[in-house]
């Protein structure tokens, strides 16, 4: 497999997953940030005991999971049901606590981040067959989940919550419980999103995960789609592919392409590309067969 | 008790930028009910503004000044619109939505600028703006030229905003829309063009500050924004969501809090601090140390 299709196919499965660790909170109106700052501490960790601890990839995988869920229910206990400024604050602060602490941690590299991680396969080409398999199995596998989930009670809870908090409580939802799972849940797919991001590059730096990341998640989640998984599924491959086929002088403006589109795309279609309604429209469309 | 004093000089000084730029941030919640959160990145493009027309003015600092006030203005009013259209369609302030158009707008400034100007590069002004030595020295603790402007720019730019809000017309507007938006347009007061008004307040300060930042810090980065924003919001939440007073007296401390922390710990762990301070606010008082005005 060429390189560049390599990397166009696993960066697209991180963006779609990552993008819906941040479609999960948002279903109860949380723009939550800490799931990006749980991709850097996995993705450090992991590297860290995979290089310094001779852990095995699996192992360190494992942990990458667990760390985002433990860190993430920790924090949701806090800001499960927080107004929706405070869960932001929160994601921010987390995201730049992380940052600070990695810069002074001499066993992650300190500012100058880890390089040369090892090959998960026995050759180079073995390892991307392994992280692409790796990865589109956790795309199926969380996309199956989240479509059970909208098509479940707790997602008319969570559509309920999003549209009226007040409300959703009165109808008995337990809007703290939600958001703290939809967080949880969220965190913990980021957990394991960081590790396997780390041994795509096969390095690791601070900057990885700044403001630019979180720009592009939201761009994609936004421009997509807030209200249905199926936003940033379309958006992502789209967003992250276009500017890859335009010449380089071109293509190094994607982040302000990225802006643009995110701006505009929020002023005239606020509910962005794909709609609920549009998905259940095509979702009647199918059941009878493409008759309406 | 030296590196004390010098600390504590650095601190206010850098307070006094936090201060300005909570201002200017509270301003733009309070009237215009954005949270601009890219409100940073507005004044560290002014600061390249102010650094481009030294270039081609043969270092003239007047022109400078006078750059990086239109270019914050202009920008805080060329943008103002987009907000606008966000919180007409809503008929209040809609937290998610303007944080993240504001922080396209951020994405767009910070890559312009790290692609544009100087190659990316950082810019550093030259002694007509910085000044060319410290004013006052004395052991270790001397002051700079960037540090007094910072000091007295901080209070009078400040003073000035209350002084607007509290003894003329259009700040009585501005306050009653604070208070309630709704009431205020009942009571008849143009919330649309009072917005506006407040942008533009909001771009004045933002010039200054840029102007101020340039002669305290004497070089400006792409990244500089971004950095600077989290600790605006770290003051904001800090001192309550939209609390001017607050935001002056968390604005000073945390400067002075930073400078310390700086000064007697070593690495980078100051930045470090406005943020568990955040954190620790939020998560025991999310309404901030003084209360939330929104």
């Amino acid at each position: 497999m060429p390189l560049p299709l390599y990397y166009y196919l696993a960066v697209t499965a991180v963006n779609v997953l990552m993008t819906w660790a941040l479609y999960l909170p948002y279903r109860v109106a949380h723009l939550h940030f800490l799931p990006v700052a749980n991709m850097a501490i996995s993705a450090y960790v992991a590297a860290h005991l995979v290089m310094q601890q001779a852990f095995p990839w699996g192992l360190a995988l494992a942990v990458g999971f667990a760390l985002g869920f433990a860190l993430g229910l920790l924090v949701s206990l806090f800001v499960g049901d927080a107004p929706t400024f405070s869960v932001v604050i929160v994601g921010f602060t987390f995201l730049f606590i992380t940052r600070t602490v990695i810069e002074n941690i001499a066993a992650f590299g300190g500012p100058l981040g880890l390089f040369d991680l090892p090959y998960i396969g026995s050759s180079p080409a073995a390892h991307r067959h392994l992280l692409l398999a790796v990865l589109y199995g956790l795309v199926i596998l969380v996309g199956f989940l989240l479509w059970r989930f909208d098509h479940s009670g707790l997602g008319r809870a969570a559509s309920a919550t999003f549209a009226d908090r007040g409300l959703a409580t009165s109808l008995g939802v337990d809007t703290g419980r939600l958001g703290a799972m939809l967080q949880t849940a969220s965190c913990t797919v980021a957990g394991g999103c960081g590790v396997l991001y780390g041994f795509i590059y096969r390095s690791l730096h601070p900057d990885f995960f700044g403001f630019q990341l979180v720009g592009l998640f939201l761009t994609i989640l936004f421009v997509g789609g807030y209200a249905t998984p199926w936003g940033p599924v379309v958006a992502a491959p789209v967003l992250y592919g276009i500017p890859l086929l335009f010449p380089a002088a071109i293509a190094q403006w994607r982040v302000v392409v990225y802006g643009v589109a995110l701006i505009l795309v929020l002023l005239s279609k606020p509910d962005g590309l794909v709609t609920r309604d549009a998905v259940r429209s095509l979702e009647a469309r199918l059941r009878h067969g493409g008759k309406t | 008790m030296e590196v004390f004093v010098a600390q504590l000089i650095n601190g206010l000084s850098l307070g006094s930028v936090y201060v300005l730029l909570v201002t200017g941030f509270n301003l733009l919640l309070l009237v215009a009910l954005v949270i601009h959160f890219s409100y940073p990145q507005v004044v560290v493009l002014s600061m390249y503004a102010a650094w481009m027309t030294l270039r081609a003015a043969s270092d003239h600092p007047g022109l400078a000044v006078l750059a990086a006030l239109f270019a914050s203005v202009l920008l805080s009013l060329a943008t103002a619109p987009l907000f606008q259209k966000i919180t007409q369609r809503k008929g209040r302030v809609d937290v998610n939505i303007t944080m993240v158009v504001s922080l396209g707008i951020g994405m767009i400034i910070g890559d312009l600028l790290s692609r544009v100007v100087n190659n990316g590069f950082p810019v550093a002004f030259p002694p007509p703006l910085t000044g060319s030595g410290p004013v006052i020295h004395v052991g270790l603790v001397s002051v700079s030229w960037g540090q007094i402007a910072a000091l007295v720019g901080g209070v009078v730019i400040v003073g000035s905003v209350f002084l607007i809000l509290y003894t003329t017309r259009q700040g009585r507007a501005f306050r009653a829309i604070a208070e309630d938006p709704v009431g205020a347009l009942l009571a008849g007061i143009p919330v649309a063009s009072a917005g506006l008004r407040s942008h533009a307040l909001a771009g004045v300060v933002g010039g200054v500050t840029a102007v101020i930042l340039a002669a305290l810090m004497g070089f400006a980065s792409p990244g500089l924004g971004e950095q600077v924003a989290h600790k605006v919001l770290a003051v904001s939440i800090i001192a309550g969501l939209g609390h001017l007073g607050g935001g002056l007296v968390v604005g000073l401390c945390l400067g002075v809090l930073e400078a310390l922390v700086q000064g007697y710990v070593s690495g980078t762990w100051s930045n470090a601090v406005a943020f568990v301070l955040m954190l620790v606010v939020v998560l025991l008082r999310p309404r901030g140390l003084f209360g939330s005005k929104v």
